[in-house]
């Protein structure tokens, strides 16, 4: 049986992470779920656990100079009611599983379980977010594309725990959401696809995309962005066959269980377009 | 705690809505589930099952067990037992000796009082298996690939039925359209997993079940201990829904069970948790239909040949009686001639496949509307106008060349659908605007009760109504309530014939012990069947109402006159009744996503007469949900022998946000031999709405559709056809 830690204070869980490297419970809503087993026994954790829930010092958001600050046990019912979270990942995280899951479930578990299919991780990558980390002896940020490395696997370190995500305040001229679930509410991701647009005098200054549930990890790519700055209408509607294609080329989806990889591909492709679609609109 | 309960029924059409009788214990949480009920020194049972779809079962290596732990399987059957479940066949066995024959076949049983203890043991218990060749498709089945798994041919059952003179007309020069239609598997997604507890109590062995059927059960476990069927005990749980699922299968959970009651005299429980009821649970039966139909030159339909299999996995169980009634459904609500119909249940290495709601019409009539709707595309007509044509008729004639006894009321019903749901000028519209949207629509019926002559020859069901001196009334049914009102309905029933308030009336809870053996809560068949003899009971006890202390009345089941059938050649009257149905449903196609909105369903029941307009309305609206759901989302693959979508995050089942409300209308078609003139009708409501649905998208996106579940990526490839 696992041993498990209620950490009364923020000093005392990282301790205690730091002296046995528990697991952080935040909600549970992965976890328990991973690690179910049958009815009327325990849990079935292969390491010792520590409940992080109760710690008041990792909850809480607020705007920091030109960031939002999401302390990492912040539930995700809470962003998806305030007024100074991104309404693109409010959006994301409203249409995540259902409301007694959102009043467990935080954005930090969603990043840390590092599933190509979080729905807030793909909006965060779009955002440009970061994420902090904190040991007892260390306090490091880095982009959220450089904490996830694969599926489930993150750079975090025995001794850490996520502490905050930081995302950057941007003002985009438009953006394009859509989850395409497996179905209406209280579901799993088949894929995802967030896009972001500023538009100065008719030119792009800012394009984001990412991609979700189409590969190993959340898909997006600085340098075909940086390809569309500057361009005006013209130039965006010629190039955009040749970005299609490029796009379609990081786009890897698998079969599995929820959806098969013909359609995810197909899908993601349908959506860039209307994603390009209102760029255009944007730019015309 | 008797709270007021609306007795307008009483004056006014039975079917006044009263609360149910179990709503506020049930709404409330007080309700007792089988997992929630105490027992002294229960001890907790896990099931050991096969990994293997097919093997030999080489050895079994179970660990020194500690104290109070025990390993159950088939060599602690007693002396004259059987390893076998008297099921409606018994082939199922008890424990897996020797083979195993699909994932999930029980192999033993762990039982000991710490179910923590049990999870560890079960992980050192090592079986070791020689690998055999699987089958798992309806094709692998029939072409016996691996040798044959049942018989010489894996044909479980095998039926011809022939109506006119199909044989001329294919020998002829008519038009010849074919078609393939495939359905899916089906998980019964109760919200209570499957459960019971054993127990031995005074020289008895007492079952305490989430069941449909406690007599069932009796009969299928008395002869693994070679016991008197009285010996064996089944008392219902309350029981949180079932839909089938808790028809045959909690048989192959008692099973096991009254042997390691036998064993350890000790209470034992088994209940699933949800993963273990979604993997290793009996679904409905996969089908392939296949259709030659010929069409002479003003476009008629002149005959049929119709060849259904269905995929009856490990064991036959029911599967044949599901055959029979997919072939006598395959012909929907239409009066064609000349009609040939070849139906086989193929054994395959997947979970044996059983019963549930519809048993073995919606996959025939999900074909037969698809089909039919194939051939209006096929001649360029509406679906609704071309099938209207073949509306059978009072007094004509259906696939067992038995007969139409009762007004038909299909053209007024399809009146009152196209109109509610503008079926006529909305495809109108949309078919100019070229948009991807479209409304479906579906035809179909159910007969009540048992196939035949089975409630006759098979069933024979019994009910008691009894008085007491204080003039309150039971009645003793072994019907269950598992969530569609039974209890509620027939307590109003007897109430309304004797004219007393339904507070007066109590529903005794089904023991074998107590009740007498009206049958088993199926086949649409407890209202009709069972309600009419609660009905004759209680008109019985009317006319002794003043007699002196307790009083009793016992009704047995008789045919109604007329009906002729012959179970050897299935010809003549398969079902006295049927409910009829009509579903329409407008769907719009997402153009980037292939994601269908559903924007409205209407639906128009004939049911005879409701019992009660509120549970009949929940009936509808459950069903046809659950039928949208078939269609629409719940996809089920096998994958080497295993259920893939094996939890809620991934077998998809709709939630209140994936369709509208149903609009849901009835006519009133009194059936003479049902109690105030119900028909069946719990079955019904499932069969046409995925037909309706597939007809809709199909409309929409403009292609022929052809299989279910019709979900987004279905469409996408279709549409790159
Ligand atoms: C029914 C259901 C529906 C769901 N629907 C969706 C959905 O629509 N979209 C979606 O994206 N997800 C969905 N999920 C998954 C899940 O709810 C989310 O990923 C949620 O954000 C996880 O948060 P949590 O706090 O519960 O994570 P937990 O389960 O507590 O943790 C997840 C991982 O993060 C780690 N972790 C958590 N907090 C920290 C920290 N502060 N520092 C370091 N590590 C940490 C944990 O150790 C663990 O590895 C669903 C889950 C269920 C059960």
């Amino acid at each position: 049986m696992a041993v498990s830690y209620v950490p009364a204070t923020f000093e005392e869980a990282v301790r205690i992470r730091r002296e046995t490297g528990a697991v952080p419970v935040a909600g549970g809503t992965d976890l328990m779920v991973r690690y179910r087993s049958p009815a009327g026994t325990l849990p079935d954790f292969p390491w010792p656990v520590m409940f992080i829930s109760g710690l008041k010092e990792m909850k809480g958001l607020f705007l920091e100079g030109a960031e939002l600050v999401i302390k990492a046990g912040t539930e995700l019912a809470v962003i998806e009611h305030s007024e100074i979270v991104h309404p693109v990942l409010r959006e994301a995280v409203r249409q995540m599983a259902a409301p007694a899951l959102r009043n467990l479930g935080t954005l930090s578990g969603n990043i840390c379980n590092a599933s190509p299919a979080g729905d807030a991780v793909c909006v965060l990558y779009a955002l440009g977010a970061e994420v902090e980390l904190t040991s007892s002896s260390r306090m490091r940020r880095m982009p959220i594309e450089h904490f996830i490395t694969g599926p489930g696997r993150t750079v975090l370190k025995d001794d850490e725990l996520m502490t905050a995500v930081r995302i950057p305040l941007h003002s985009d001229s438009a953006s394009f959401y859509r989850k395409v679930g497996t179905r209406k509410a209280n579901a799993l991701s088949k894929l995802s696809c967030t896009g972001f647009i500023t538009v100065t005098e008719n030119r792009i200054v800012d394009m984001r995309l990412a991609l979700g549930a189409v590969g190993p990890m959340v898909v997006r790519s600085a340098e075909l962005e940086s390809q569309c700055i500057g361009m005006d209408l013209n130039q965006f509607s010629n190039f955009k066959p040749d970005l299609r294609k490029q796009y379609a080329e990081l786009v890897t989806p698998i079969d599995d269980q929820r959806s098969t990889a013909e359609y995810r591909k197909e899908t993601t492709l349908n959506l860039i377009d209307e994603f390009f679609m209102l760029i255009e609109k944007e730019l015309s | 705690m008797h709270q007021s309960i609306n007795n307008d029924f009483l004056q006014k059409a039975i079917g006044t809505p009263v609360r149910r009788l179990d709503a506020l214990d049930k709404a409330s949480g007080r309700a007792k589930y089988i997992a929630d009920m105490k027992f002294d020194g229960l001890l907790y049972a896990r099931m050991i099952r096969s990994s293997r779809a097919r093997a030999r079962l080489l050895h079994v290596a179970v660990p020194a067990l500690p104290e109070g732990y025990y390993y159950i399987s088939s060599n602690d059957i007693p002396e004259g037992g059987e390893n076998r479940l008297y099921m409606i066949t018994n082939d199922w066995r008890v424990f897996a000796e020797d083979t195993v024959r699909y994932i999930g076949e029980t192999i033993g049983l762990l039982v000991g009082p710490d179910r923590n203890v049990l999870r560890d043991l079960e992980r050192e218990i090592k079986i070791s298996y020689e690998d055999l060749e699987p089958a798992f498709t309806i094709d692998e089945g029939l072409a016996v690939k691996g040798g044959p798994i049942h018989g010489e041919d894996n044909i479980f059952a095998e039926y011809n039925l022939k109506k006119g003179d199909p044989d001329s007309i294919f020998s002829g020069s008519y038009r010849i359209v074919e078609d393939e239609i495939l359905t899916g598997f089906q998980e019964h997604a109760y919200m209570e997993p499957q459960g019971m507890v054993g127990e031995y109590k005074n020289g008895k062995y007492v079952i305490t079940a989430s069941c449909q059927c406690p007599y069932y059960m009796r009969k299928a476990v008395a002869g693994i201990l070679a016991v008197d069927q009285e010996d064996i005990v089944v008392s219902q749980a309350i029981t949180g829904g079932a839909f089938g699922g808790k028809e045959h299968f909690p048989d192959v959970i008692a099973g096991p069970l009254v042997v390691a009651v036998h064993v350890i005299r000790k209470p034992v429980q088994i209940v699933f948790d949800r993963h273990e009821d979604i993997s290793f649970t009996a679904k409905r039966h996969p089908s392939r239909t296949r259709f030659r139909t010929a069409i002479d030159e003003n476009n008629r339909i002149v005959g049929m040949d119709i060849d259904i299999a269905i995929n009856g996995g490990g064991y036959q169980s029911c599967s044949h009686i599901v055959l029979q009634r997919a072939m006598f459904s395959v012909n929907s609500v239409y009066d064609l001639p000349n009609i040939r119909i070849r139906g086989r249940a193929v054994a395959t290495n997947t979970f044996p496949s059983d019963a549930f709601r519809g048993f073995g019409a919606p996959q025939g009539i999900f074909a037969c509307e698809m089909h039919m709707s194939h051939l209006a595309r096929a001649l360029e007509m509406d679906d609704a106008e071309f099938k209207q044509q073949y509306f059978v008729q009072t007094g004509g004639t259906t696939v067992t060349n038995g007969m139409i006894h009762e007004e038909v009321k299909l053209p007024e019903m399809l009146e009152k659908v196209l109109e509610s749901s503008g079926y006529i000028e909305k495809n109108r519209l949309y078919a100019g605007e070229g948009a991807a949207k479209a409304v479906g629509i579906s035809f179909y019926n159910h007969g009540g009760g048992f196939t035949g002559d089975g409630e006759k020859e098979i069933i024979k069901a019994r009910v008691r109504v009894s008085r007491d001196q204080n003039h309150k009334v039971t009645i003793y049914v072994s019907n269950v309530e598992m969530g569609q009102g039974f209890q509620t309905t027939a307590c109003k029933v007897a109430a309304k014939v004797l004219g007393i308030p339904l507070q007066d009336v109590f529903f005794q809870n089904p023991d074998t012990s107590v009740v007498p053996n009206s049958g088993p809560t199926v086949a649409s068949r407890s209202m009709m069947i069972v309600g009419k003899l609660v009905e004759r009971a209680a008109r019985q006890l009317k006319n002794s109402w003043n007699d002196q202390g307790a009083v009793d009345a016992e009704e047995d089941y008789v045919q109604p006159p007329g009906i002729e059938w012959n179970s050897t050649t299935f010809q003549g009257d398969a079902y006295p009744a049927f409910g009829w149905g009509i579903c329409a449903v407008e769907v719009a196609v997402d153009p980037a996503t292939a994601e269908v909105e559903t924007k409205g369903i209407w639906t128009v029941h004939d049911i005879g007469v409701p019992i009660d307009d509120l549970i009949v309305h929940g009936q509808v609206h459950g069903g046809v949900i659950q039928a949208l759901g078939y269609g629409s989302l719940e996809k089920l693959e096998v994958k080497n022998g295993a259920f893939l979508q094996n939890t809620f995050a991934d077998y998809i089942i709709p939630t209140t946000m994936d369709f509208p409300a149903v609009e849901s209308d009835l006519v009133e078609n009194p059936y003479e031999y049902g109690p105030f003139g119900a028909k069946g009708m719990g079955e019904l409501v499932f069969d046409g709405a995925a037909a309706a649905y597939a007809a809709a998208v199909q409309k929409a996106v403009d292609r022929d559709i052809c299989s279910i579940p019709v979900n987004p990526e279905l469409i996408m490839k279709l549409r790159q056809a």
